[in-house]
C-alpha cells in the first residue's frame, strides 16, 4: 500500500507541491488547518476546478479551450434570465444547453474548419463575452430563487454543495476518462491523431465531445458562482480560463497531449486554491498574489520537466521505470 | 581520416552497451556497421560523433588520441552523422540554400545581413558538383525524402568532411533513389572521405562496403573485408547462431476466395482485378509511386475507391476506416511512428485500441480483466518483448514496436490484412519473427496483401506477386517465374 502511495506521489508531482504549501501554511498560520478554513479552500476552488476538469479532456487531446470563462458568463446570464419566468428546472436545462452549444460550436470549428483550437476558442471567447455584455447591457441580473441559491449557499452533511458538485463531477468524469472506451479514445487521439484514426476511432467526434464536456462543466461552474452571489455577473468568468489551464498544467497534464489525469487536475486546482487562501491568511497584498501564482506555475512545470533535478535533491529511491534491457539500449 | 577505436566501453547504469569495441576505418574506406537493434550501433555512433563520452578506451584520429568532448568538437574534426530520422536536422520552412549554409561559421555570406543571391549561387554550385539536381530556392518541406537526404549529405559537405556516418540511409528510399545514394557514397569514397554505413539490408552492405564490422551485445563479432564474406556468415555473426532458414515461408493458401476486388479504380490506380484466397499472401511489386500503397489505403477506406469489393463472398463498403474494420480488414501502415502507434501510451493500450468495442460493456466501460487477458495472450503469442504491458510503447525496440503494431491488428481477428513495408527499420532477428507471425496468420486463413520494397522478402514471403506500373497490374508472377529480376523488369519497363 505504501509503495502504491509512493508511485502515485512520484507520478503526481503536484501532490508534493500541495503538501509543501500545506505544511508551510500550517506552521505559519494557526487558522489554516481548521476544518472551517479547509472547507473554505474547497469551496473557493470548486469553480476553477470544474472548468479545469473539462479543460483536462481538451488538453489531453492536444487542444485548448480559451472560451470557458466566457461560456461560464454567458450560460450564467441565460440561466438567470430563464429562472424568473420559467423556474428552476428549465433554467438549469437552458444553462447546461447553452454550455453544451458553445462546446459544440468550438468542436465543430476545430474539426470541420481545421482551425487551431487556440484561435477558434479565442474567437468564441470574445464573441460570447461580448454577447453577454450586450444582452445584459453590462448590468448584473439578480437571482431570488431560493432553491437556486442553495446550489451555491447550502450545505449537505456539513459540506458546501459546490464542493459536493465538484467531487461528484470529478468522480464521474474521472471514471469516464480512466475507465471507459471514450476515455481511451481521448488519450489515443491526443497522443497520435493519425494512429487513432487508422484504428477506427472517429477522432472528430471525440474532439467535439470533449469540447462539449468543457462547455457543460463551464455552465455548471456558472450555476455555482451565480448562486453564491445571488446575481449573474456578466463578467463572472473573465480570466477564469487561465486559472483552469494553470490547474491542469500544475496537475501534470501535458500540453503536447496524450497524458494527464483528473486526479492531477484536482490537486492542481487545490494547489492554486490553497495558495490563494494562504496569502489571504497571511495578509499578502492582493496585487502580489498573481505574482506568486505565476511563480508557482513556473515551478510546477519546471519540476515536471526536470525530474532529474528533483531526484538529485531527494534521497535515492528505487527506480520507477523497469530496468533497461539491452533491447532498450538504443534509445538511451 | 584514419579513425581507430581501441577498447571503447560505455555503460548506462547497470547496462553495458559497449563492452570493448575496437576497429579501424581508413581514409576512403566504406565500413558497413551491422548488428541487431540494441547491439550498440547507435551508442557507438554517438561516441564517434562526440554526443557520448566513452567510459574507457581510446579514440585515435590519424594516430593521435583525441577526446571529442561534444558534437561541435567532432564536427571541427570533419565528422558528420546523418541520423535515421534525418528530417530533424533540416528546417522545413527554409529554402534548400538556407538550410545548407545555416551555420556559416566563417560568415562567408555576410556578418549581419546575409546575401541570399550569393548563398543560392554557391548552393547551386555545390549541388551540381555532387551531381544533385535540386532547386535551391525550394522550401525543404516540399522535398521528397530522398531529396532531403541528398541535401543532408550536401550540407555535411559544405565544410571539410573527413568521416561520415550514415545511419540506415535507405530505410525510406525506393530502388532508384537508393541507387543515387550509392553513387553518392562512391563519390565520397573517391574523395577520400571515410564512411561508416549502418544498414539492416545485407544486399546493400555487400554491394557497397569495403569491410563489414558486426556488433553483437556491445562487442565486435566479425571484422573482415566484404569480399571474403557471405551473407550467411554476417547474419550468423549478428544473431549468434546459424540462421539457415531466414525466410521461414509456409504455404497455407486454400481454395476459398476471401478478398475480391473487381474493376477497382482510384486516384492513382486503375482497373484493378484481384483475388486473394484464404491463407494466401499476394505480394504487390512495383516502384514507389506506382499506386501499390494507394491501393492498400483505398481498400482500408483512406482513399476513394470505385468498383466492387467483396470479403468472404459478400459485397462490402470501404468508404471509411470504420467500414473497413467492420468488414474485418486490417491495415499495417508503413510508418509506425506517424500512423501506427500512440507512442506515449502503454503497450497494452496500443494493442487493445482497435478492439475496445469487444472488450467493453454495453455502457462503454472497458473491462480491464478482459483487456489484460486478451492483450496478454496476443503479446505473448507474437513474442512482443516488453518489460511489462504497462510501459510506454516508445520504450520498445523498433522490432518490438512493429510486433506490437501487428498485435493490435491480430486482436481484431481480421480476415484480410493489408501490409505496407511490414519489416521496415526492423533488425534481422525481429524480421524472422514477423515472418513467423505472417505464417501464423495465413495458417488461420487470413488473406494477406503484401507491399514491400525489400525484394528478397517480397519474393520469399509471397505465394504470388502481381506487379504494378503506373497504377495498373502489368504482370502476375508465380512459381519459378517469381524472382527479383522479373519483378524489377516488369516494374520498370513492362513486359519484355
Amino acid at each position: 500500500m505504501t509503495s502504491k502511495l509512493k508511485t502515485v506521489a512520484g507520478r503526481l508531482r503536484a501532490v508534493w507541491m500541495l503538501l509543501l504549501v500545506g505544511v508551510v501554511l500550517s506552521v505559519t498560520s494557526p487558522v489554516f488547518l481548521t476544518p472551517t478554513n479547509l472547507l473554505n479552500v474547497a469551496l473557493a476552488t470548486s469553480v476553477a476546478a470544474l472548468l479545469a476538469a473539462g479543460q483536462t479532456y481538451v488538453i489531453i487531446l492536444a487542444e485548448i479551450d480559451l472560451s470557458v470563462g466566457s461560456a461560464l458568463g454567458f450560460s450564467a446570464v441565460v440561466t438567470a434570465l430563464t429562472l424568473g419566468p420559467y423556474g428552476l428546472v428549465p433554467a438549469l436545462a437552458a444553462g447546461l444547453a447553452t454550455g453544451a452549444a458553445i462546446g459544440l460550436i468550438n468542436g465543430l470549428l476545430v474539426t470541420r474548419t481545421r482551425m487551431p483550437s487556440f484561435i477558434a476558442t479565442l474567437a468564441t471567447m470574445s464573441v460570447f463575452a461580448g454577447l453577454t455584455l450586450h444582452i445584459t447591457s453590462g448590468n448584473p441580473i439578480p437571482v431570488t430563487d431560493y432553491d437556486f441559491q442553495g446550489i451555491g449557499q447550502a450545505r449537505f452533511a456539513g459540506v458546501p454543495v459546490p464542493v459536493w458538485i465538484m467531487l461528484v463531477a470529478f468522480g464521474v468524469f474521472g471514471f469516464v476518462l480512466a475507465r471507459t472506451r471514450f476515455g481511451r479514445y481521448v488519450y489515443a487521439t491526443g497522443d497520435n491523431v493519425e494512429a487513432a484514426r487508422l484504428s477506427g476511432i472517429r477522432v472528430h467526434r471525440v474532439k467535439i465531445l470533449a469540447f462539449v464536456i468543457s462547455g457543460v462543466l463551464a455552465s455548471l461552474a456558472g450555476f455555482i458562482i451565480t448562486a453564491r452571489l445571488s446575481t449573474a455577473q456578466p463578467t463572472a468568468g473573465a480570466g477564469l480560463e487561465l486559472d483552469a489551464i494553470a490547474a491542469v498544467i500544475i496537475g501534470g497534464t501535458s500540453l503536447a497531449g496524450g497524458r494527464g489525469t483528473l486526479l492531477g487536475t484536482l490537486v492542481g486546482a487545490l494547489v492554486l486554491g490553497v495558495i490563494d487562501n494562504g496569502m489571504n491568511l497571511l495578509d499578502v497584498s492582493p496585487f502580489l498574489q498573481d505574482v506568486v501564482k505565476g511563480l508557482v506555475i513556473l515551478l510546477a512545470v519546471f519540476l515536471d520537466r526536470n525530474v532529474d533535478v528533483l531526484r538529485r535533491l531527494l534521497p535515492r529511491r528505487a527506480p520507477e521505470t523497469p530496468a533497461r534491457t539491452p533491447e532498450l539500449a538504443q534509445h538511451i | 581520416m584514419h579513425l581507430q577505436l581501441a577498447d571503447v566501453r560505455k555503460s548506462f547504469g547497470d547496462n553495458s552497451v559497449l563492452r570493448g569495441v575496437s576497429f579501424d576505418v581508413g581514409p576512403g574506406e566504406v565500413v558497413a556497421l551491422v548488428g541487431e537493434n540494441g547491439a550498440g550501433k547507435s551508442t557507438l555512433t554517438r561516441v564517434i560523433s562526440g554526443a557520448h563520452q566513452p567510459d574507457s578506451g581510446r579514440l585515435l584520429i590519424d594516430g593521435t588520441p583525441t577526446v571529442l568532448k561534444d558534437p561541435q568538437a567532432a564536427m571541427a574534426q570533419g565528422i558528420e552523422v546523418i541520423y535515421q530520422e534525418f528530417q530533424q536536422n533540416l528546417f522545413p520552412h527554409l529554402s534548400v540554400a538556407e538550410n545548407m549554409y545555416v551555420l556559416d561559421r566563417e560568415r562567408v555570406f555576410g556578418r549581419l545581413f546575409v546575401s541570399k543571391q550569393r548563398m543560392a549561387a554557391e548552393a547551386a554550385r555545390a549541388l551540381r558538383r555532387l551531381g544533385m539536381e535540386i532547386d535551391v530556392q525550394r522550401q525543404v518541406g516540399e522535398l521528397s525524402v530522398a531529396e532531403r537526404q541528398m541535401l543532408e549529405i550536401a550540407k555535411a559537405m559544405t565544410h571539410e568532411l573527413r568521416l561520415i556516418i550514415l545511419d540506415e540511409p535507405t530505410a525510406a528510399l525506393d530502388e532508384q533513389e537508393s541507387e543515387q545514394l550509392f553513387a553518392q557514397v562512391n563519390r565520397l569514397r573517391e574523395a577520400g572521405v571515410s564512411v561508416i554505413y549502418i544498414s539492416h539490408r545485407l544486399d546493400e552492405v555487400f554491394a557497397l562496403s569495403d569491410r563489414v564490422v558486426v556488433l553483437r551485445d556491445g562487442r565486435v563479432t566479425l571484422d573482415a573485408p566484404t569480399g571474403q564474406l557471405t551473407p550467411a556468415r554476417v547474419v550468423t555473426a549478428m544473431v549468434g547462431d546459424a540462421v539457415d532458414d531466414f525466410y521461414p515461408k509456409e504455404r497455407n493458401a486454400r481454395d476459398e476466395v476471401v478478398l475480391e476486388v473487381r474493376n477497382g479504380n482510384g486516384a492513382r490506380f486503375h482497373d484493378i482485378d484481384l483475388q486473394v484466397r484464404a491463407g494466401e499472401v499476394v505480394g504487390i511489386g512495383g516502384v514507389v509511386g506506382c499506386g501499390r500503397s494507394d491501393l492498400l489505403r483505398a481498400l482500408f477506406g483512406l482513399q476513394p475507391l470505385t468498383g466492387s469489393v467483396r470479403v468472404g463472398g459478400s459485397a462490402v463498403r470501404v468508404a471509411s476506416v470504420e467500414d473497413a474494420i467492420g468488414s474485418r480488414i486490417a491495415y499495417l501502415s508503413p510508418d509506425r511512428q506517424a500512423e501506427g502507434l500512440c507512442m506515449g501510451q502503454s503497450v497494452e493500450a496500443n494493442v487493445s485500441l482497435a478492439s475496445l468495442r469487444e472488450l467493453s460493456t454495453g455502457g462503454g466501460v472497458v473491462s480491464r480483466g478482459k483487456e489484460r487477458a486478451a492483450t496478454g495472450a496476443v503479446i505473448s503469442d507474437l513474442r512482443v518483448r516488453a518489460a511489462s504491458p504497462s510501459i510506454a510503447v516508445s520504450s520498445l525496440s523498433g522490432g518490438n514496436q512493429q510486433k506490437a503494431l501487428f498485435a493490435k491488428w491480430v486482436m481484431t481477428r481480421p480476415r484480410v490484412l493489408l501490409m505496407d513495408e511490414p519489416t521496415r527499420g526492423v533488425d534481422v532477428g525481429a524480421k524472422t519473427e514477423i515472418y513467423r507471425i505472417i505464417n501464423q496468420l495465413t495458417a488461420d486463413g487470413v488473406a494477406v496483401l503484401l507491399v514491400s520494397s525489400d525484394l528478397p522478402e517480397l519474393v520469399a514471403m509471397s505465394d504470388r506477386v502481381v506487379v504494378m506500373r503506373e497504377g495498373r497490374f502489368v504482370a502476375e508472377l508465380t512459381g519459378d517465374g517469381l524472382d527479383e529480376q522479373s519483378i524489377l523488369k516488369h516494374a520498370l519497363v513492362g513486359a519484355a
